[in-house]
């Protein structure tokens, strides 16, 4: 952790400590569902961004996180806070056996698998009605922490909010480590980790374990910020907002995808009751982000100073060679596999 | 008999996920991605369809070439939009930027028919044949019938034309193709415009046996990249068996096992063959140079 990731941290904190007394219950319950999303958002970016894997099944770990901890709360009447950790590594051990073939399938047919595996799950969370209770939908009993029962929106705030400083934090410790570096050098060039020692299969595999308890994490707030859940709350539409927050605020940046999640939690609200709004303005707005502003709202606040200028690429617009060049590679390569390595977002 | 039934209705649906595969496919040979937007145009090519034949009152053969028409209209204004200025990114924002024109085409959609489902009037009734005693319906026939002369249309002209000439040299070699004069933003537009039609022909073919909705296009695009993936991702005629066979075996598993396994069982296709075999049926190889 360096000194920059904890003032903003500190900063965050600040704004989260002041506005819970700025709110009524329902801008309450939005600021919560934004936290939701930052950390979800957070987690993608770890292995979009960072490890450079596509992964669509986000909104599935994220779901599997909700009803791993709406189950164990409904039928084997477990707390919340065991319920919720207890669904975090649940998404956290599929996404790795959903890591272990990234080895094998790479690039767009991973995504394809990761697709498929969205819907599977869709389809299991429909169809596993003994469980699940199907397309009824889940009902989430109200969460009580430690003998205080988190009635109020505000009081359900005093929960999520640590948790999700704490996993930004998290988030902010991964990056720096060796580990976030490992995921930069196997996204930027795969072949030179591997040369440099790294066991890239592992390295995918953790990447999205990680990502997959972040958004478990979230699915397990989110079960209990909104109480009710339906298999098809996890699919492709989550999906696609997702990946939306996390392009928006910009790929490889733990602040983009704070960014990116406050902007498109709060969108539906202006939205509001119209799916076909919705969905050209989400389609819309990312289309635009993609062609004109490929690094997000961070890159651009990084072109204009406004924020550090950091070693960030994103992986989508920066092109690095596909082949060595033909010139005398050795100096070259030591330079290239120096900057490669130092290319972790600090 | 009865399995002639099953395998003849597996056949029908599977020629409709052969076309949107061979959709698929000649965009994954000449850009190196696969397009998320196909699906919508299947879905844009039921709706003029719907439009053309019950609104309209035109005859079968002209909502088809309606379907086809509008299909490539929006396969060249999707290409012109947005892959066109982002062509040399990096395949990821050509997924994300095809997913996000979906979501948008899904959302237009979603304005002008709203949440509601139509129906397509069926064009023989419950009117059959008999083969081998079997009765085959004709509508299913009629589907094989029309999707086979437009995956040998599309033979002809992928296999023997100048421009499909143009597109084999595109899939081979993009920057050989520059340097030796090929315009390749004109032949992606033409393979858009080929990809659009292929999923607009598709979508009218599809309306008489299927529900019309909004979002309709991504369950068949998912039939599609099962499709495609079970014929290794790069092979035409692959894309073609892959569908077909994708079609019979849902209808099989579906009548011998359980019904709710079909709407999972493309997943399942996709996820076993990419493990087993990640380069499909009849996919080359892909060999990493250093």
């Amino acid at each position: 952790m360096t000194t920059s990731i904890m003032l903003k941290l500190a900063a965050g904190v600040a704004i989260g400590a002041v506005l819970p007394f700025l709110t009524d219950d329902y801008t309450q319950y939005i600021v919560n569902i934004c936290l939701v999303y930052i950390v979800s958002a957070v987690g993608l970016n770890l292995v979009l961004g960072y490890a450079g894997q596509l992964s669509f099944a986000h909104s599935a770990f994220m779901g599997i996180g909700a009803y791993a901890t709406g189950v164990l709360m409904v039928k084997v009447g477990m707390a919340f806070l065991p319920a919720l950790i207890l669904g975090g590594v649940i998404a956290a051990l599929v996404g790795l056996v959903v890591g272990l073939p990234a080895v094998r399938v790479r690039g767009l047919y991973l995504a394809l698998v990761t697709i498929a595996l969205m819907y599977a799950v869709s389809w299991v969370l429909l169809h596993w009605t003994d469980v699940t209770f199907g397309a009824n939908g889940l009902n989430v009993p109200t969460p009580s922490v430690f003998g205080f029962t988190l009635a109020t929106e505000h009081d359900r705030y005093l929960v999520v909010f640590p948790i999700a400083v704490a996993m930004v934090a998290l988030a902010g410790m991964i990056v720096t480590s060796k580990l976030g570096r490992a995921f930069v050098m196997v996204r930027d060039i795969e072949l030179a980790a591997a040369c440099n020692g790294l066991n890239v299969m592992l390295v995918k595999a953790q990447a999205f374990a990680i990502s997959a308890f972040f958004a478990g994490i979230a699915g397990g707030l989110f079960a209990v910020c909104v109480g009710f859940l339906v298999p098809h709350g996890f699919g492709l539409v989550s999906m696609i907002t997702q990946f939306a927050m996390v392009l928006l605020g910009g790929l490889g940046s733990i602040t983009g995808a704070i960014i990116g999640a406050v902007f498109i939690s709060l969108l539906p609200e202006l939205l509001r009751n119209a799916q076909w709004a919705q969905e050209i303005a989400y389609g819309v707005l990312m289309i635009l982000v993609i062609v004109f502003m490929p690094n997000g709202i961070v890159g651009l606040l990084r072109q204009r100073g406004l924020l550090a200028r950091t070693a960030m690429i994103n992986p989508l617009t920066d092109k690095l060679p596909k082949t060595p060049s033909p010139s005398p590679a050795v100096p070259t390569s030591g330079v290239f596999f120096a900057t490669a390595a130092n290319r972790a977002g600090r | 008999m009865e399995l002639l039934i099953y395998v003849v209705a597996g056949a029908a649906n599977g020629c409709l996920y052969a076309l949107m595969a061979l959709g698929l496919v000649l965009i994954y040979k000449t850009q190196s991605f696969v397009p998320f937007v196909n699906g919508e145009f299947f879905a844009a090519g039921a709706f003029i369809g719907l439009l053309c034949f019950k609104s309209l009152g035109l005859p079968y053969w002209a909502a088809l070439v309606a379907g086809i028409l509008g299909g490539g209209l929006i396969g060249i204004i999707v290409e012109r939009l947005t892959i066109r200025p982002i062509a040399e990114s990096h395949h990821l924002s050509l997924v994300m930027v095809t997913a996000a024109a979906s979501i948008t085409l899904q959302g237009l959609a979603r304005l002008q028919w709203g949440d509601d489902l139509y129906t397509f009037p069926s064009l023989f009734g419950a009117a059959s044949i008999s083969i081998f005693g079997a009765p085959i319906a004709l509508q299913n026939l009629s589907i094989i019938l029309v999707a086979a002369v437009l995956a040998g249309m599309f033979f002809l002209l992928f296999g023997f034309t100048p421009i499909g000439k143009k597109m084999r040299a595109l899939s081979q070699n993009q920057i050989g193709a520059q340097i030796i004069g090929i315009n390749t933003d004109g032949v992606r537009g033409v393979c858009w415009l080929l990809s659009g039609a292929i999923g607009g022909a598709a979508g009218v073919l599809a309306g008489p046996i299927t529900l019309l909705y909004p979002d309709m296009g991504s369950g068949i695009l998912m039939k599609g990249f099962a499709a495609a993936i079970l014929g290794g991702l790069s092979s035409i005629p692959g894309s073609i068996v892959g569908g077909i066979l994708i079609g019979i075996l849902e209808v099989l598993t579906g009548a011998y096992l359980s019904s709710a396994i079909i709407e999972v069982s493309s997943f399942i296709i996709i996820m076993l063959v990419l493990l087993v075999r990640p380069t499909g049926l009849f996919g080359q190889k892909s060999v990493m140079r250093v």
